[in-house]
């Protein structure tokens, strides 16, 4: 057995046992675990953290399926976000839904309105895609805020909406596993289209367009629907957000840092597989959450005022993503599996490759 | 062990998450934990460092007579302070945070209203009370909950005292041009207008809604110009206050009142428009002259003084300022009627609470949010700011009505 292998198999085993108590470990968060002050997974702030990472692993895998895996650079992809939340948020709030019965639309109204401006966007490419898909998540949430009927706002406007309270046990616990129910679905849909012919299709058309139509490849019905699938993933998110958040607005629903958040994990983790996006999107939330001073470790640095932490903590973040785009352009998931190993000749290699 | 460097960072990093919690779990201490977030960074920051100042300058004071009375125990205060980046989904993990693992007490808002409707949620749902200075949206508080409290007179009351003002002049101006931004505050606020006017026997003769943040309106004051109105207001923000008086200016639109809601009270304001500034009204939640009887804390004009001694430089404090400060008085009275530091307590005491201080008066309505305080008109004379309305807490008369452009 190589060194490597080795490696392999206690990272694997390490991952199974993070994994297995992320998902059972809050089971025992309940009255009986907190009466025994039982650390971490018996809090709020924990559930919190966590769910909003899962909302991540969702966004950033379903952006790698057209961004990573088609080789469409979609900047607007927090529109179909805003699009889900709003969705659940429309019927529960205007239409008096239960949240069960809204949350399925969410992600089918995203899908639908990424098929309406895919089939014309999706022809462009490159820079002109990048910009034009930008331009429409910034349309989406300035419509959802002016567009009135009648003089009255038709999506609550610029006061957003409110939802009750979702009145259910354990609501965080709830929340928890039905964000990381989504990230389970986008994870697992991922790896069934990359094994697929839909997604030979896709990789075909990222690495050469015309090519893959020659071979008789629909690249417009196949973009299209990559497109959608990100959409309806990204929309079920945004669904789920809506209820746990309570409150939606058009500052809190098509955040335009997502945007560029989601695309940085996936680049981050490795664009193009399984579980890089899910991967670089626990890594980059973990770290944001750290420099924002939510974790329940906290840095104390000297010669640095405690009034300059936050500043830091941005310019830290920006210096870190920059150096990962350039020293590691196949994301962190590349260390993993025993494909590559991070050593002194891999950066360098690294460099010439993201070089010109 | 050069090896897997990252990979084993990862990993340690989740394991150190997975490990590192539990604390501040020791005795009860006698130190009140409060705690906001606040965008140290990003958009709001210099809306937050002002709200920072008005908490921290109660923070001061109230160490300085040695904490909170409970009980005949005094309890000294922290405040602790997290940076939301200025993003409101970032605000509720910290607002989590501030609950779970600082066990804070009691909840400080955060600024903006975005933000505060999400943290409301959040304190309704740990049951902690929140008071906050800075949301003045009332949808925050139309939807029942229980434990947020805001000290501002709503949005919809900015520019009525102006209104009010203006139904006691001679001769009484009836004709109004509203011109509004596009956000939820501002939006409340002319709908606060237009609710209000007919009331007092004017009428709203044109509205126009602009995008906000917009500095390109001579189309909408050319809208309002084409009316000949005796008042023309706007609900928006400092930089299209400026637009729409210059824009005025030069379309030599004259009303007896230009009103603005934000803006006026602002040194910028008469900065980049000198002389112009002048006869400029608005709507503010304090003004440096007030003169309310503080029931305690300190006087308007010592509170003054004392910001002017902890912040130097920065002139007068601003309402920002002043309202932060006495979100903070309103939980310290509410902890001293409850003398407890039981959460539902304090919030009971909190509806119930009944005070007035150097901001005025601080009471909530059923919803929550205070009422019960009235707006007050400012006007630049002279290039200083003056309190013109309610004639009761002036300082000087308005100078009424403001001369055509060609005659100043």
């Amino acid at each position: 057995m190589t060194t490597s292998q080795r490696w392999q198999r206690i990272l694997i085993v390490l991952g199974c046992a993070v994994i297995a108590y992320a998902v059972l470990a809050p089971l025992t968060s309940l009255d009986g675990a907190q009466a025994l002050n039982l650390p971490l997974l018996t809090d709020k702030l924990w559930f919190r953290l966590a769910t909003i990472t899962a909302m991540f692993v969702v966004m950033a895998t379903a952006w790698n399926i057209i961004g990573g895996l088609t080789g469409y650079a979609a900047f607007g992809n927090v529109a179909f976000f805003g699009i889900g939340a709003y969705t659940t948020g429309m019927l529960i709030a205007k239409a008096k839904w239960p949240f069960l019965l809204a949350l399925p639309l969410a992600p089918v109204a995203a899908a639908i309105f990424a098929v309406l401006v895919g089939l014309p966007l999706l022809r462009l490419r490159g820079h002109y895609f990048a910009v034009a898909s930008l331009g429409v998540g910034v349309a989406v949430g300035e419509l959802v805020q002016n567009l009135d009927y009648r003089g009255e706002p038709i999506f609550g406007g610029a006061s957003g909406l409110f939802m009750p309270i979702f009145a259910v046990p354990n609501r965080d616990l709830y929340f928890f596993y039905l964000m990381l129910g989504a990230a389970g679905v986008s994870i697992a849909v991922t790896w069934a289209v990359i094994r697929s012919r839909f997604g030979y299709g896709l990789i075909a058309i990222r690495e050469n367009e015309e090519a893959a139509a020659v071979i008789g490849v629909n690249t417009t019905a196949y973009k299209v629907a990559a497109f959608a699938l990100a959409a309806a993933l990204t929309g079920l998110a945004g669904g789920i957000f809506a209820q746990w958040n309570v409150f939606i607005d058009q500052e809190n629903s098509f955040p335009i840092a997502y945007n560029v958040e989601m695309i940085l994990m996936a680049l981050l983790g490795g664009t193009g597989t399984v579980f890089g996006p899910a991967a670089g999107a626990v890594v980059l939330q973990l770290l944001i959450q750290f420099l924002s001073g939510s974790l329940p470790i906290t840095l104390d640095l000297p010669f640095v005022p405690e009034d300059a932490m936050p500043v830091l903590a941005q310019v830290v973040l920006g210096v870190l993503l920059a150096l990962v785009v350039i020293f590691a352009p196949r994301g962190v998931i590349d260390f993993f599996g025993g494909r590559s190993r991070l050593t002194i000749a891999y950066l360098r290699r690294s460099l010439r490759e993201t070089s010109i | 062990m050069k090896k897997h460097i990252l990979a084993l960072l990862a990993v340690a990093g989740l394991v150190t998450l997975a490990c590192g919690s539990g604390s501040n779990q020791g005795a009860q201490g006698s130190t009140i934990v409060l705690g906001a977030p606040l965008g140290l960074t990003g958009s709001l920051t210099k809306e937050s460092a002002l709200t920072k100042q008005g908490y921290d300058l109660w923070l001061d004071w109230i160490n300085k007579q040695g904490g909170i009375n409970v009980n005949g125990t005094k309890h000294p205060v922290t405040i602790k302070y997290y940076d939301d980046t200025s993003n409101a989904n970032q605000s509720a993990v910290l607002m989590q945070k501030l609950i779970t693992e600082d066990k804070a007490n009691f909840l400080l808002g955060p600024y903006g209203s975005a933000a505060t409707a999400t943290d409301a949620a959040i304190a309704e749902q740990n049951q902690i009370p929140m008071v906050e200075a800075n949301g003045a949206a009332q949808s925050i508080f139309n939807q029942g909950y229980k434990y947020t409290f805001g000290v501002l007179s709503p949005a919809n009351k900015y520019l009525q005292g102006v209104l009010d003002m203006a139904a006691t002049l001679n001769p009484k101006p009836t004709k109004i041009a509203m011109l509004s931004a596009d956000d939820n505050f501002s939006l409340e606020v002319a709908q606060g207008v237009n609710d209000y006017a007919t009331g007092l026997g004017m009428q709203v003769v044109v509205y126009k809604k602009y995008k906000n943040g917009a500095t390109a309106l001579t189309a909408e004051v050319q809208a309002a110009k084409a009316v000949n109105p005796d008042i023309v207001l706007n609900s928006g923000h400092l930089a299209e206050a400026i637009a729409i008086h210059k824009a005025a200016k030069e379309q030599k639109l004259n009303a007896k009142i230009f009103a603005y809601s934000v803006g006026p009270s602002t040194p910028d304001f008469i900065k980049s428009l000198g002389k112009d500034a002048d006869y400029v009204y608005d709507g503010s939640q304090w003004t440096p002259q007030v003169k309310y009887k503080s029931q305690f804390y300190l006087s308007v004009s010592d509170y003054v003084a004392a910001y002017k001694a902890k912040y130097p430089g920065e002139g007068d404090p601003d309402y920002h300022v002043a309202e932060s400060t006495a979100a903070c008085l309103a939980l310290q009275r509410a902890i001293e009627k409850a003398n407890s530091l039981d959460a539902k307590k304090v919030r009971d005491a909190l509806a119930a609470l009944d005070v007035t201080t150097f901001y005025g008066r601080i009471k909530f309505d059923s919803r929550g949010i205070n009422t019960f305080k009235p707006m007050v008109v400012e006007q630049i004379q002279g290039g200083e700011h003056h309190t013109v309305f309610p004639s009761d807490v002036a300082d000087k008369q308005p100078m009424y009505p403001t001369p055509s452009w060609d005659q100043r």
